[in-house]
């Protein structure tokens, strides 16, 4: 293996993510997680979450919060000590915290193009329920601790903002572009109309992109055509006319923002296209995704430019644009890395040790998951390798539950927060969880009935709650509250 | 008069920085800004989401971006 046939799989494992999955998947994505942040007030939310919340709204409200809220590690956690500190306590905030990173939009639409719909479906499935079951299990080992804090800072959750429909409707015209983009299905990939554009030597560039980015259908490894090519060069003229244009956005508009506002609406456009090159031109397919993408953004832009204040629509394109400047850049390295590393690892190896759904199989995954720390987003890549090398689901699934949840570095600010042995308990809980997640998944994967298990879940969990209420209601009779402690 | 930022170091925050200091220039005021980074101080005012901003102990917005003429207004106010 020299280095220059490690460097040309790193590249070819770029240039191929860069064409095939990132674009029509991440491009609509980080405008969402864009807009939730921008334009959703977390009052919608949080207000769910305070002291007086019941715990059957509280809970789902943490795990839906994980969903709207956490976009990136770094507001997870100062919303996990609010939440522990001064609103519904250990249990929700221990939700909040294990729902967030595996369920944003970005890791879920990410998950769902490159790995598959089906293992997205359960990554979101069971991070929520066994979120939901944690918080559950955490408040009730430590009830007495929590009825301690009964301390004032209710303020904090008292907000009264609602989301309106004009944020409805932009966040479901957004939705729609990145469901058509992703969807394979016949109305959205068929094509109802053709062009032809007298573009020559595009089928010479198809051919010599072919030679240099070998696709192999074995490996899990795609080729690049010339419209991937196109798409590239796209991406890169929109990092650098958005590094002018969206830097300063909250401040005004310039020429630069247009410029590459305008060059994200035609990436998408020619990604929902199909371009043929042939010697004579280049053939455009008009696919049911062009249409529904075309007409999604022209409604974006009408009720982006009549329902909002400029400062909004400002407000959006800089979380955006944060959001981009944030993860792409170590998405890139990641991919990159991953593509060097793949021809170093034996397929034996990872069969050996995960090819099924074992028991050991999904606590290496997990195993696997706490150990390594890997930047937002870059466990996707790491997986498909994996998952390409002969990984079965149900550890593939295991370590995506454990590896964004649980790492050294956050174990350890979430133990300055609520000290090192609730810390702990909750790191033995994921890894307990996430173990369970991949068995079940797998199971189903390998062909058990979907109904059987969700059954045997719903049953223990629903002990689980019936266990914690008797418990609450017991203790409280034993030990009355003690007087209430301000800290 | 006393500023605080509350942030955790995110870009947010970084950038609710800049836009105090470039308020406390507009306004024309004698203001210091510090910028608090460990959660447990931040989490001592009464606010859930980072960033916040702090003017004179007094909580002025927290989870969002404020605009600069927003800041500009409440030093005023303040002052």
């Amino acid at each position: 293996m020299t280095i220059q046939s490690l460097l040309q799989s790193g590249l070819g494992n770029l240039a191929s993510y860069l064409a095939a999955h990132v674009l029509l998947c991440l491009l609509p994505a980080f405008f969402i997680a864009g807009a939730l942040t921008a334009l959703v007030p977390k009052e919608a939310i949080t207000r769910y979450l305070g002291r007086q919340a019941p715990r059957i709204i509280s809970y789902p409200a943490a795990a839906l919060g994980g969903f709207v809220l956490a976009v990136c590690s770094c507001t997870i956690l100062p919303l996990f000590a609010g939440i522990y500190k001064k609103g519904a306590g250990l249990g929700p905030a221990i939700t909040f915290l294990f729902v967030g990173p595996a369920i944003n939009i970005l890791a879920l639409s990410y998950t769902g193009v490159a790995l598959g719909m089906d293992i997205a479906m359960a990554r979101l499935l069971l991070s929520a329920v066994f979120g939901i079951g944690i918080g559950l299990l955490m408040a009730l080992i430590f009830s007495r601790d929590d009825r301690g804090r009964e301390a004032a800072g209710g303020a904090a959750f008292a907000g009264r903002a609602r989301v309106g429909g004009r944020v409805w409707l932009f966040m479901l015209l957004l939705l729609a572009i990145l469901i058509a983009g992703t969807l394979q299905v016949g109305i959205l990939t068929n094509s109802y109309a053709h062009l032809t554009l007298p573009v020559p030597g595009l089928d010479r560039l198809e051919s010599s992109l072919a030679a240099l980015v070998p696709a192999d259908a074995a490996r899990g490894e795609e080729g690049v055509t010339a419209q991937g090519a196109i798409l590239i060069g796209l991406l890169a003229l929109i990092g650098i006319s958005a590094w002018f244009g969206l830097n300063r956005v909250d401040e005004g508009y310039n020429r630069w923002t247009w410029v590459s506002l305008g060059l994200v609406a035609l990436t998408l456009v020619v990604a929902a296209a199909r371009l043929a090159p042939h010697a004579g031109g280049v053939d455009i397919a008009i696919t049911g995704k062009l249409i529904v993408v075309v007409l999604g953004l022209g409604a974006l832009w009408y009720v982006g430019h009549t329902r909002f204040d400029a400062y909004e629509i400002q407000e959006w394109l800089w979380e955006t644009w944060r959001f981009v400047k944030q993860i792409f850049p170590l998405l890139i390295l990641g991919v990159f890395a991953v593509g060097l590393l793949r021809p170093l690892i034996r397929p034996e190896w990872i069969e050996a040790i995960a090819g099924a759904n074992t028991l050991l199989g999904n606590i290496v995954g997990v195993v696997f998951g706490v150990l390594m720390y890997f930047p937002t987003l870059v466990e996707v890549p790491i997986a498909n390798m994996f998952l390409s090398l002969g990984m079965h689901r149900g550890p593939l699934l295991a370590y995506l539950m454990a590896d964004p949840e649980l790492s050294l570095q956050s174990i350890l600010i979430t133990a300055s927060l609520i000290g090192r042995l609730k810390a702990w308990v909750y790191v033995g809980w994921v890894a307990l969880f996430s173990t369970l997640a991949g068995l079940i998944y797998g199971a189903w994967v390998d062909g058990a009935s979907a109904g059987l298990l969700a059954a045997c879940v719903s049953l223990g969990l629903s002990a689980l709650a019936l266990g914690g209420a008797w418990l609450g209601r017991h203790r409280r009779q034993l030990d009355p509250p003690q007087a209430v402690q301000t800290d | 008069m006393e500023i605080v930022i509350l942030g955790t170091g995110c870009p947010k925050c970084r950038r609710l920085e800049q836009i105090a200091a470039e308020a406390v220039a507009e306004a024309g005021v004698d203001a210091t800004i510090d910028h608090v980074t460990e959660i447990a101080r931040i989490m001592s005012y009464d606010i859930l989401e980072t960033p916040g901003l702090v003017i004179d102990g007094q909580v002025v917005s927290s989870g969002r971006l404020p605009r600069k003429d927003e800041v500009v207004a409440w030093l005023r106010e303040a002052r």
